[in-house]
């Protein structure tokens, strides 16, 4: 049965964002993902406060990335989160995006061995091993944790990319897969498969989950305004190759790019497509998203993740999902 | 003098507590002033959420005193709409 997933952007104050994860879990979602971006709110103060106000929800960062946050440090928080919420803590790591992290002054340099070695440097740590580390990207001299740590924390892969989506399915518990179009998602499963294959891991060890742009109202238009400003940052920040495969026009993505750069945001917005929202999010009426889910189960994505705007007022969609797309998922 | 709203919340006929608590939440959840929520008033709440007991008198304590901050002139209004003018009148009297 496939589980539901939530995320949350912690743009809002803790107390909303915390709402609506117990919310969530009220409603029968599994997994709570809490973003990590620098000019947002911190993940792990919000975590602790999901860990504190829910019972049974799993939750993690959704993703965090290892330029950023040292792998040390992303152990030393999740070891401790394991502590107030034993067993319901989860790690999501990708590489992040280019365009945040070159804002800071940092270079994603070799994502692939980047994520590869803070993997290993963050089992190897919360396994309560004293780590020397001479890898490509991490360097560490010798550090360990003073306390014990609680247990094993799944770690799950955020990719996008071929290469990263097969490392994902090799090494991680799970992977979060960036992306909503049943086309993308079964060729990313395919690419999992093939990690998973090279491994020697059988297919349900990995919690292979489609990481989704998704807003659902029972007002088609309503639900399609709230979708379209995360839908034009995707289409700005997706790579041509994607953009010619969903056969969008590249001028109109150069045209949303240049205005949302200029802070033209009617601009940018009034230039998203029918097809950009298509291939860019599952937006639509409870039965619309339904039967987009339901083609995504088909590629064997075992978790469905709900992720920005979840609609344009999250509590009612929040119950909407709940209470008409959960549901139809677990007879 | 300071308003005693778990007493106020008392004042709420019992049929109405359901439908006047979801507005509440919603003005609270909607608002765009943030900044006016204290952070002891939005710990009870989550608290009161958590363990299902925001229609309580407590929960419904906590989220009128928090929507009457966020939001006074939305909960002035739904006091009115469902007819506790009365409970208008108190608030505004202190």
């Amino acid at each position: 049965m496939v589980k539901f997933g939530i995320e949350f952007v912690p743009r809002e104050p803790y107390w909303k964002i915390i709402y609506y994860a117990i919310q969530a879990e009220k409603g029968g979602f599994s997994n709570l993902w809490i973003t990590d971006h620098f000019n947002n709110r911190n993940v792990y103060v919000t975590l602790t406060a999901a860990a504190i106000y829910t019972n049974k929800i799993t939750f993690g960062p959704g993703v965090t990335n290892p330029y950023l946050v040292n792998p040390v440090f992303t152990a030393q928080a999740t070891a401790t989160l394991n502590e107030l919420a034993p067993g319901r803590v989860v790690l999501g790591i990708g590489a992040g995006d280019k365009t945040t992290l070159e804002s800071v002054g940092v270079e994603m340099a070799k994502p692939l061995t980047a994520i590869q070695e803070a993997i290993d440097i963050f089992r190897k740590i919360t396994s309560g091993e004293s780590v020397a580390y001479k890898g490509e990207v991490f360097k560490i001299a010798g550090a360990s944790f003073l306390f014990k740590p609680r247990g094993r924390i799944p770690v799950y892969v955020g990719a996008q990319g071929p290469k990263m989506l097969e490392l994902a399915g090799k090494i991680g518990d799970g992977v979060l897969i960036n992306a909503c179009h049943p086309k993308d998602v079964e060729y990313a499963v395919n690419c999992v498969k093939e990690g998973i294959r090279q491994a020697h891991k059988k297919l349900d060890e990995v919690d292979v989950a489609a990481y989704t742009s998704f807003s659902v109202h029972e007002d088609l238009k309503k639900a399609t305004k709230a979708a379209v400003p995360v839908v034009s940052f995707i289409v700005a920040g997706s790579p041509s190759i994607l953009l010619e495969r969903h056969g969008i026009d590249l001028k109109k993505a150069d045209e949303i790019r240049e205005a949302l750069k200029a802070n033209d945001w009617g601009k940018a917005f009034g230039a998203v497509t029918p097809g950009m929202i298509e291939a860019f999010s599952i937006c639509g009426t409870p039965e619309m998203c339904i039967e987009r889910i339901a083609l995504l189960l088909k590629s064997g994505i075992s978790q469905f993740v709900v992720g920005s705007p979840i609609g344009s007022n999250v509590r009612e969609a929040i119950d909407l999902i709940s209470e008409k797309i959960v549901p139809h998922f677990q007879v | 003098m300071v308003l005693d709203y778990r007493k106020l919340v008392t004042k709420i006929p019992v049929e109405k507590r359901e439908i006047f608590s979801e507005k509440l939440v919603d003005f609270i959840l909607t608002s765009k002033n943030d900044e006016k929520m204290p952070n002891q008033l939005a710990n009870a709440m989550l608290y009161h959420w958590q363990h299902d007991l925001l229609k309580s008198e407590s929960g419904m304590a906590v989220l009128l005193e928090s929507a009457l901050l966020l939001e006074p002139e939305k909960t002035f209004s739904a006091l009115d709409e469902l007819q506790m003018a009365n409970i208008t009148r108190q608030i505004k009297r202190q």
